[in-house]
């Protein structure tokens, strides 16, 4: 039972500030029950003192079941945050508390011990993260936010490296709260919101002025603090290098997802028009107007209610056309509730809202939202000075021509023309002789100035360019990405011509990204569209992105089953410069096509060594299952049943029949944890006919033959194309039972495709029509 | 979009509670298939953030839909209690696992994500501590279950609750000590 009292009393105890009068109210309040007072004395210190196991998201790890592990790592990675936890040492700074979790980087706040004790907040490259891409985009986040330097923008104090490699910044900690957030609780007028927002107008510009465009500026990403009594806004997360280009996980895929539904809102119709055509600084005076309209209003034009509620594709096309409602209007059809909640928040009376709104402060607002950006404040600059003459009381530049108003720009024209005229007068009336020398001297030296500024100036341009062109790179990537995880998401669903879309979206939007091809390549693969996939693989390869991590397994031999073979040799040099740590990628690429014999008896140490911590017996003879194994069967990667076939192909092609016959027929009875039963057959039939059993080794072929069938007869009935197991252990069948046939059965070199094109074909058109068709839903 | 749980979402609005017993399995299945077809496509361990995967139910179940608050705060209500019940099953088979109870008749099949947790036992503790605060006090282990499994902000938290913000920071403020209690004492001095 919970005694009666003690939840009342501890809410009320929470309210007293001093640990004397909290004791002092608790005594008074539990009277002489003394077990009652323990108690809640006992929840009060746990409140101050007690983490408890809720106080951190739950996070579980989502663990392949290991039939479609093929990984020889042992055991399972161990989560990226472990590493850094609070207390750990870095360099001066001791962790805290993880207060963020991008795809790449992990932010902490950190106590600096020397040489000033202060608390920061440090960002750092999460590990196993430290891909070349990733870590050229940390250092140009760091370097962004190094170069400038302006009251409104969290400061860069330091970086460097942990000791395991690790790169990390060190930047001013902000406490504040989100734009928004801030203004409405404390109930700043209209003039306090627009003093706020011309702060961060030149906080931008600032960093405009130094070639960097933030991107994703929004109320989340300007936090205010008060100080001396003035809020303070601070501008973070210059995205310059933000969470992009890491290989897509499921927690990316979330990540991204996440920020597709918060940041919509936000964005500027060329961000969503996800064209080559890059982003500028105007897409900041954008979505500085979307802060300014929700400051006014209350929310911003497109409202997250509603962009949450749509497609993607319909969500760009909002973002793109719809004409956002003027703020005086958007004010007037509020419901009275909110628009009552508004205006209370913004000490305006009800019923003015509407016209202190309409007029100067709604041409502001609509021009910053222009939907073409040509047609927006060309700059930070002009947006602040708008809203400073509004603020003094003087015209706005944002006002609609009208004939007064052209009237006092011409006067205004030419007052600076007779003030001019009347320079140069004076000038040439006070000493002709003295200006000319001095023009002579000034002419040489200004030469050289000048010579010397246009460089500065172009290198200036170059940088400005290069910096440009990264940022572009990046917004392209991310663009990529997003398209990425769309098209898994429609694999996930079934929806394969969806899917197609994105892949195709994603390569047209970043082609030199070689996940957007090798994503493209698995689900052409995993819908045994071999071509399509090796075509796809061959352009990821030339991309860069040969790598030895599971998700290249079959690549090789996917290139050496189409006849690529130059791919292919390419891909088996590459890999060989690669750490052996997960070397079946390699080992199973290799031991398809041509091999030496050394590779050949490397493969069967390494792969017996792997079976040996499988609990296997290492072996000269011919081996036996060990007793018990079925204890340790699970504590590696891969399936133990993957594990014997590997052995015994290598022992195949190290010319050791015997043991080769041995291993295949173990891997053969492992269907506890493996689909690849029975694709180990061929490689049967050949060990036979290589120990000179002609008659056995015909046999087997001809068992191939009704495994090919039935594998067949899986295919034809699954959504996939593909019998039940990963395509590349298809693949190898497939290429190892050609291979039997010819040497076992003294076949010609095209049979297969002459015997069982039949059947094969059917399924590719069938598998090429799935993604042709549910296009058209 | 599922024209099922639009179905059921109405009949809550409208007050019949018998349509909330049918929204649990609904929701149950689909975040179960989503932590499946995550396993399939991932060939590594992968961080699972179960909070991730209730949204990720949400946009997939009701997203296009345009429903009230209302209808979403059984949503929620309906994903976190499903969440906890597929955590603690993967927990409390991971345990039987790890003490080779049922190694035997223990078929590992396709549709079988398999969550593993930091820490099962703790979560198992904790699942009992919450069981127990909810024989007297439902609505602050339904807050848990919101906030924890579901991982809602203490703002929507309130609005699925139709209580003030204030009030979650309370009840959130106590419950989390009287979990922290329960888990300290030894299962007979529960209280």
């Amino acid at each position: 039972m919970i005694p009666r009292n003690e939840k009342s009393i501890f809410f009320e105890a929470l309210e007293i500030e001093g640990p004397e009068q909290r004791d002092a109210f608790v005594r008074r309040a539990c009277d002489q029950d003394q077990s009652l007072y323990q108690s809640v004395t006992d929840l009060l210190h746990r409140h101050e003192h007690t983490s408890v196991c809720i106080d951190k998201p739950i996070v579980g790890e989502i663990r392949s079941n290991g039939l479609m592990d093929e990984t020889l790592d042992q055991g399972m990675p161990i989560p990226s945050s472990y590493r850094f936890t609070p207390g750990t040492v870095i360099g001066n700074y001791k962790l805290r508390e993880l207060i963020g979790e991008g795809g790449f980087g992990l932010v902490f706040v950190a106590d600096q011990q020397d040489p000033v004790k202060r608390r920061v907040a440090l960002k750092l490259v999460k590990p196993g993260m430290e891909s070349h891409e990733v870590l050229t985009r940390f250092e140009a986040e760091r370097q962004a936010l190094a170069m400038m330097d302006h009251p409104n923008i969290a400061r860069v104090f330091d970086a460097g490296a942990t000791e395991t490699g690790q790169p990390y910044f060190v930047m001013e900690l902000v406490r504040g709260v989100p734009l928004t957030t801030f203004c409405d609780k404390n109930r700043l007028s209209m003039r306090e919101r627009l003093d706020l927002l011309i702060k961060i107008c030149h906080a931008i510009l600032h960093a405009h002025q130094k070639g960097i465009i933030h991107r994703d500026l929004k109320p989340n990403n300007v936090l205010v603090t008060l100080q001396d009594g003035e809020p303070l806004p601070k501008v973070i997360d210059f995205g310059v290098a933000k969470a992009i280009g890491q290989r897509l996980t499921a927690d990316t895929i979330y990540t991204r997802f996440a920020s597709m539904v918060g940041t919509p809102a936000y964005m500027s119709p060329e961000q969503a028009e996800m064209t080559n055509a890059g982003v500028d600084t105007r897409s900041d005076i954008y979505a500085l107007g979307v802060l300014m309209y929700e400051l006014l209003t209350g929310a911003p034009p497109l409202s997250s209610d509603r962009l949450q509620t749509v497609g993607f594709d319909e969500l760009r096309r909002m973002i793109r056309e719809e004409e956002p409602v003027r703020p005086s209007k958007r004010v007037s059809t509020l419901d009275q509730n909110v628009r009552s909640t508004v205006s209370m928040v913004r000490r305006t009376e009800s019923n003015r809202l509407e016209s202190v709104l309409r007029g100067d402060l709604d041409w502001i607002a609509m021009k910053a939202l222009e939907k073409n950006r040509e047609r927006r404040y060309a700059t930070a600059a002009e947006l602040a000075d708008d809203l400073t003459r509004y603020l003094n009381g003087n015209p706005v530049a944002a006002r609609p021509p009208t004939w007064t108003y052209r009237l006092s720009r011409y006067a205004k024209r030419n007052k600076v023309t007779i003030v001019t005229t009347a320079i140069v007068a004076v000038a040439l009336l006070v000493g002709t002789a003295v200006s000319l020398w001095q023009a002579s001297v000034a002419t040489v030296q200004r030469d050289r100035a000048t010579a010397a500024l246009d460089t500065a100036r172009q290198s200036e341009k170059r940088a400005i360019e290069a910096r440009q062109d990264l940022a572009g790179f990046v917004e392209r990537l991310k663009l990529a990405n997003s398209f990425l995880a769309t098209g898994r998401a429609h694999v996930d669903a079934g929806r394969l011509a969806d899917a197609v879309t994105a892949y195709n979206a994603a390569i047209e939007v970043q082609p030199r990204f070689y996940q957007a091809w090798s994503e493209r390549g698995v689900f052409y693969a995993s819908l045994g569209l071999w071509e399509q996939a090796a075509e796809d693989y061959a352009k990821s390869v030339e991309l860069g992105g040969v790598s030895n991590q599971p998700d290249f397994l079959g690549v090789p031999q996917l290139h050496w089953m189409v006849g690529n073979h130059t791919v292919y040799q390419g891909i088996n040099a590459k890999l060989s410069t690669l750490e052996k740590d997960q070397f079946a990628v390699e080992a199973r690429g290799r031991l398809i096509g041509p091999i030496d014999p050394e590779t050949a008896t490397e493969l069967v140490t390494f792969a017996e060594e792997q079976l040996t911590l499988a609990g296997y017996e290492d072996q000269g003879k011919v081996p036996e299952p060990p007793q018990g194994y079925v204890v340790r069967r699970r504590r590696s990667g891969p399936p133990l049943g993957a594990k014997l076939y590997v052995a015994g192909w290598a022992h195949l092609r190290a010319g050791q029949f015997a043991q080769a016959i041995a291993r295949l027929k173990q891997a053969d009875q492992e269907t506890f944890d493996w689909r690849g039963s029975g694709i180990s057959t061929p490689l049967i039939a050949i060990a036979y006919e290589g120990l000179g059993d002609h008659q056995q080794a015909m046999e087997t072929l001809r068992a191939a033959d009704e495994t090919m069938a039935g594998f067949l007869v899986q295919a034809e009935s699954r959504s996939d194309f593909i019998p039940n197991m990963p395509w590349f252990d298809w693949v190898e069948f497939l290429v190892n039972y050609q291979n039997a046939g010819v040497q076992v059965g003294k076949r010609s070199s095209d049979w297969l495709s002459q015997r069982w094109d039949g059947r094969l074909q059917p399924l590719k058109s069938e598998a090429m029509s799935a993604i042709a068709n549910s296009k058209k839903r | 979009m599922d024209s099922e749980i639009s179905r059921i979402l109405n009949s809550l609005e409208q007050g019949d509670p018998a349509a909330a017993g049918e929204l649990l399995p609904l929701v149950y299945e689909e975040l179960r298939r989503l932590a499946t077809s995550r396993m399939r496509r991932e060939s590594h361990a992968q961080t699972l953030q179960p909070t991730a995967l209730v949204h990720e139910a949400f946009l997939r179940l009701i997203g296009n839909e345009n429903v009230r608050w209302d209808g979403k705060s059984h949503f929620f209500a309906a994903a976190a209690e499903a969440m906890r019940r597929i955590l603690i099953e993967h927990a409390r088979r991971r345990n039987a696992l790890k003490r080779g109870g049922d190694r035997q008749q223990f078929e590992l099949n396709e549709s079988d994500g398999i969550v593993t947790l930091d820490n099962a036992d703790e979560l198992l503790d904790l699942d009992a501590a919450l069981t127990k605060l909810a024989v007297d006090e439902p609505e602050l282990a339904k807050l848990v279950e919101l906030r924890y499994f579901a991982g809602l902000s203490v703002e929507e938290a309130a609005e699925v609750m139709a209580i003030s913000p204030r009030t979650v920071k309370r009840h959130w403020a106590y419950a989390r000590v009287w979990l922290a209690r329960a888990m300290d004492a030894e299962p007979d001095n529960l209280p």
